[in-house]
């Protein structure tokens, strides 16, 4: 026994001080990715990490950038919490070779870390954080390549009670940051329909996520009697719900936020179940006439197998992307320059999820939306 | 009427997982006196490998034992290799620290929890996993209107096979005597000639399991498994445990299946978001009341 | 209890008195040596240890299994969060506030509850922290921002003249904080309160019996440690700028709960050494990515296997360090 703790000892010390560090021939620029490799959202990490790895490969196969010189990936774990966020911001800000930050998933992260950043002049890129708030402090350095839950919720009581003719509305949303943001601005949105008595928000509820049965809350529902039943979570919660909706009799179409269908979605609820379910969506990337969005999913799906199962990854990928175009461009590394010319200089350059450009707060300009569908063979369609 | 009772299946079934759960706890917390963390991550494991051979072993077992073969091969093999789990963390996060007293050995559980769940988050990567679609059985039954499936009966029905089993080596056999002598009193059991190691394999390896067989039926109930849930479930069976009264199997069992009710009543008719508030006051107010849980025997202490 | 004996003073051994002075010449040196993310690091070891200290009168101290304390945390991060943005009270103002409102929740809910015994102590205050928590997430009267939780919380500043902005500031404020109540934490150990909760610890019914009202003197701790917590979170939240129910988990708990045990029960060193080890070792592990929570989970099971007692458990008249100060005091008296 003996012999053995101090075996595990050993090997431990061992493998603490191995070296990891190998150089590059000709410096490469070094850009880097905070993310959740750890912990609740480890998923959303991993397939962020995948995404920025295949970006990066993709233009160091043509040749890199600034005449030669490659890309390489620094990525820090932020557990999807906030503390170690900092930590982790804090770390990148202290190496001066990162030129900029694809930083993070999750609001409540990106919020102290993203001050961070702001305070040691880094520009940083949000890739899954859709809170409001976060463009509205007048950050120089933060920008995101992903939507804002306003932008969707109002998209939302724009179009879907007209096509489904829907006059009873259900929300439901998960306390998540993201899902509750979601739903909030949705039910804003609504809110003059609902005082002209056009339409009726016949429930609104949470559940909670990494729970497993949510028949009491759809039994609740379904005596509502909603007509259409909007769900703004993710869509590990999302294919229960509708199966066991379903189960329990609930016949209203289901329509989930941008976080709530993907092949995964199909996969764990099944196809019978996942037919016929809405989502409101940026344009998913097989549907962009774009082949930069062609080029990085065929890389992705020959090295991993299938796409990423959620929108945030290829947000990501874009961040490093613009991050590479805007280095290669003004031929700097210096932040200010770069912050100028990502607020000025960047629009409608071709990304994956479509033209990008930053509006003066940071936002990213113009993310369109569409009502998509599942489809007979469980393929996602965009809805006619 | 009919949507309560709805709900009170649903809450039995949830309880049932609890209660299954809660005994694995109960049982290691009567010898030992050990909160024994790493037990919610044994039944994360169980849902694991069940799912594993399901997709891999399953087309061939389902061919030729059919869909319920496929199932029971799949739990037969997850509870199994559980228990061989159990026997090894027991061995190595537990078994050096006992003379050091309890406490120590609830940081060792921690570790454990931690290493187990990172373990299961490597391995099978940090994605959701769905449990075969065409391996579960998914049949409606409809008894005067109230709607329920074929899956939620055999969980139920086996779940209380299983609880009225262990209830019955507990309660009724001469090992189960002396696995209740230990819990009463190390000591004094050791004296009497009773072998300590020989309870210990035996809550290390049936708690586990038990803990599998309830990760495989989880899967199967919700047909999606990730390498947190342990957690979760871990600290609602461990609430379960003290709500029947720590250390008493049939509170255990009780304890479980009260707090799924609870939670599902909770949620029906409270709010879905509070109902772990509601539970959690429920719980502190029956132990102000029953400072020891509802089947705990209120002994004074030892002096 | 330590001072009941009072043997022949011992001398100091030379390396006892090497660590005395060379530890705190070292937490002042630290920052100037090293980058912001060092300083940093040393700041949440900071918080740890002042998390660990709080929990250290309830755990170490009295030995009530307290695994909601993340829950008394929050409250205090949470007032300070609301008091400053709602109503713009300066955040140096609402360091004592929030301690009062952490300890506050601390008597109202541990009142019921103090005479349960052991693990079903355990369970109800973990039901504690849960509810707190969860009371963030749904946000609770509107106030607490739910998931999102409260931000644009400002920076401690003293008169508006001086504001407590940068790393280093920070490592300084938590630190001083740290160490005025280490001092304060020995007096109190060495006092008819801290005997009273020793008593306790070791003998409830014993304790009970001499005349020590157990009642009391666990609320007492209760409220005393919720108190510290509070200062905790007040902290926090100012250097984060932001709050959210995510750092208050019941895994923060448990980790607070195994600073206590990694130190040693009640031995003040060992808390700092149990912050050390929860605050460092996740960031030294960094390099191995995913495997990073793995193997600072083989750490806590071996550390636990060489040093069951914790890595500088309290012994009683022994080279601890209250014992050394009370050493050194006597040794001045006489």
């Amino acid at each position: 026994m003996k012999t053995l703790k101090y075996l595990f000892l050993v090997s431990l010390l061992v493998a603490v001080f191995i070296p990891a560090s190998s150089m590059a021939a000709k410096a490469p620029v070094v850009i880097g990715l905070q993310g959740p490799i750890t912990g609740p959202w480890a998923y959303e990490g991993e397939m962020a990490k995948q995404s920025c790895e295949i970006a990066a490969k993709l233009i160091n196969d043509k040749g890199g950038i600034l005449g030669g010189r490659m890309i390489e990936l620094r990525v820090v774990d932020d557990a999807g919490e906030p503390k170690t966020g900092a930590l982790a911001a804090q770390k990148l800000v202290g190496q001066k070779e990162v030129v900029a930050v694809v930083s993070t998933y999750g609001s409540s992260v990106c919020e102290p870390a993203s001050n961070i950043y702001e305070k040691y002049k880094k520009v940083n890129i949000g890739y899954g954080v859709t809170a409001v708030r976060l463009t509205q402090r007048d950050f120089k350095y933060f920008f995101r390549t992903c939507g804002r839950d306003d932008s969707q919720g109002k998209f939302f009581a724009d179009n879907v009670p007209a096509k489904f003719n829907a006059k009873k509305i259900a929300i439901m949303h998960d306390n998540t940051a993201f899902g509750k943001g979601l739903a909030e601005d949705t039910e804003r949105a609504l809110k003059p329909m609902v005082d002209a008595g056009k339409v009726q928000i016949v429930y609104y509820d949470a559940i909670t996520p990494g729970e497993k049965d949510f028949r009491v809350s759809l039994t609740k529902l379904r005596e509502a009697k909603p007509e259409v039943w909007y769900y703004t979570g993710y869509y590990a919660e999302a294919a229960l719900l509708v199966s066991q909706a379903r189960e329990i009799g609930v016949t209203c179409p289901f329509v989930g936020g941008n976080a709530a269908i993907n092949n995964e979605f199909v996969k764990i609820a099944g196809l019978d179940v996942a037919k016929g379910c809405y989502m409101t969506n940026e344009p998913l990337p097989a549907d962009l006439p774009y082949d930069k969005a062609k080029e990085f999913l065929n890389a992705y799906k020959a090295k991993y197998g299938d796409i990423p199962s959620s929108p945030w990854p290829i947000y990501a990928a874009d961040a490093l992307n613009i991050i590479a175009y805007t280095v290669d461009k003004t031929g700097s590394m210096d932040a200010d320059k770069l912050a100028g010319y990502l607020r000025k200089d960047v629009d409608g350059v071709p990304g994956i999820t479509g033209p990008i450009g930053f509006t003066d707060q940071g936002d990213r300009e113009g993310v369109p939306f569409y009502i998509y569908v599942v489809d007979e063979k469980g393929n996602i369609v965009i809805s006619k | 009427m009919r949507v309560a009772v709805e709900q009170i299946i649903n809450g039995l079934t949830i309880g049932s997982f609890y209660a299954l759960i809660a005994l694995g706890y109960s049982m290691v917390y009567g010898i030992l006196k050990l909160i024994n963390f790493v037990h919610g991550d044994f039944f994360t494991l169980g849902s694991y490998l069940g799912y594993t051979i399901l997709i891999f072993a399953a087309a061939f077992i389902t061919a030729h034992f059919g869909l319920w073969g496929g199932i029971v091969c799949a739990m037969l093999v997850a509870a199994l290799c559980l228990a061989l789990t159990g026997l090894v963390v027991e061995r190595i996060a537990y078994r050096p620290i006992y003379p050091a007293g309890r406490l120590p050995a609830v940081v060792s559980a921690l570790g454990a929890s931690i290493v187990l769940q990172n373990a299961i988050m490597v391995i099978w990567g940090p994605r959701y996993q769905a449990y075969p679609a065409p391996m579960i059985p998914n049949l409606h039954l409809l008894f005067f209107g109230i709607n329920i499936t074929l899956l939620q009966v055999v969980i139920l029905v086996f779940s209380f096979v299983l609880m009225g089993i262990l209830y019955y080596i507990i309660q009724k056999t001469l090992f189960g005597a002396s696995v209740r002598a230990m819990a009463l009193d190390r000591d004094t059991a050791s004296l009497m000639g009773i072998d300590f190691n020989r309870v210990i394999l035996f809550i290390f390896t049936l708690g586990p399991a038990l803990g599998a067989v309830t990760g495989v039926m989880v899967g199967m109930y919700y047909r999606q498994i990730s390498f947190t849930m342990g957690w979760n479930y871990g600290l609602k069976a461990f609430t379960a445990t003290i709500l029947g009264g720590i250390g008493n199997i049939p509170g255990a069992m009780f304890g479980g299946l009260l707090l799924g009710v609870l939670e599902m009543l909770g949620a029906a008719y409270i709010s879905a978001a509070w109902k772990d508030v509601f539970v959690f006051i429920i719980l502190i107010l029956v132990l102000i009341f029953r400072p020891t849980g509802i089947f705990g025997e209120t002994t004074a202490e030892k002096v | 209890m330590d001072d009941s004996n009072p043997s022949p003073v011992r001398r100091l051994h030379l390396y006892e008195t090497i660590l005395l002075f060379a530890v705190p010449v070292l937490f002042v040196v630290y920052p100037f040596a090293v980058n912001d993310y060092y300083i940093d690091i040393g700041f949440y070891f900071g918080i740890y240890a002042l998390l660990g200290l709080s929990l250290n009168i309830v755990l170490g101290e009295v030995g009530l299994f307290d695994l909601g304390h993340a829950g008394f945390y929050a409250i205090g991060a949470y007032t300070t969060a609301i008091l400053n943005t709602k109503l713009g009270v300066p955040v140096i103002i609402l360091i004592p506030v929030s301690a009062l409102a952490a300890a506050l929740f601390a008597y109202i809910v541990c009142s019921p509850i103090i005479h349960l015994r052991g693990d079903y102590l355990c369970v109800v205050t973990i039901g504690m922290g849960e509810i707190v928590r969860l009371a963030l997430i749904n946000n609770f009267l509107g106030l607490t921002g739910g998931p999102n939780g409260v931000y644009n919380i400002d920076f401690p500043s003293f008169g508006g003249s001086f504001v407590i902005d940068s790393s280093i500031e920070y490592y300084f404020l938590i630190w001083i904080i740290v160490g005025v109540s280490i001092v304060g934490l020995i007096r109190l150990q060495h006092s008819r309160i801290g005997r009273a909760w020793n008593c306790i610890r070791e003998d409830e019914v014993a304790a009970g019996t001499t005349g020590i009202d157990v009642r009391y003197y666990k609320l007492l701790a209760f409220v005393l440690g919720a108190a510290l917590a509070g200062v905790a979170g007040n902290i926090y939240a100012s250097k984060l700028m932001a709050v959210s129910p995510e750092s208050f988990t019941f895994w923060e708990s448990c980790m607070m709960f195994c600073i206590i045990l990694i130190g040693g029960m009640g031995s003040i060193p060992g808390v700092l050494i149990g912050a050390a080890f929860i605050s460092l070792f996740p960031e030294i592990f960094r390099p191995f990515a995913m495997y990073r929570m793995l193997v600072f989970g083989v750490v806590m099971i071996l550390m636990m296997m060489f040093r069951p007692g914790g890595a500088w458990p309290r012994r009683r008249g022994g080279a601890d360090l209250p014992s050394l100060f009370s050493r050194m005091r006597k040794s001045h008296d006489g």
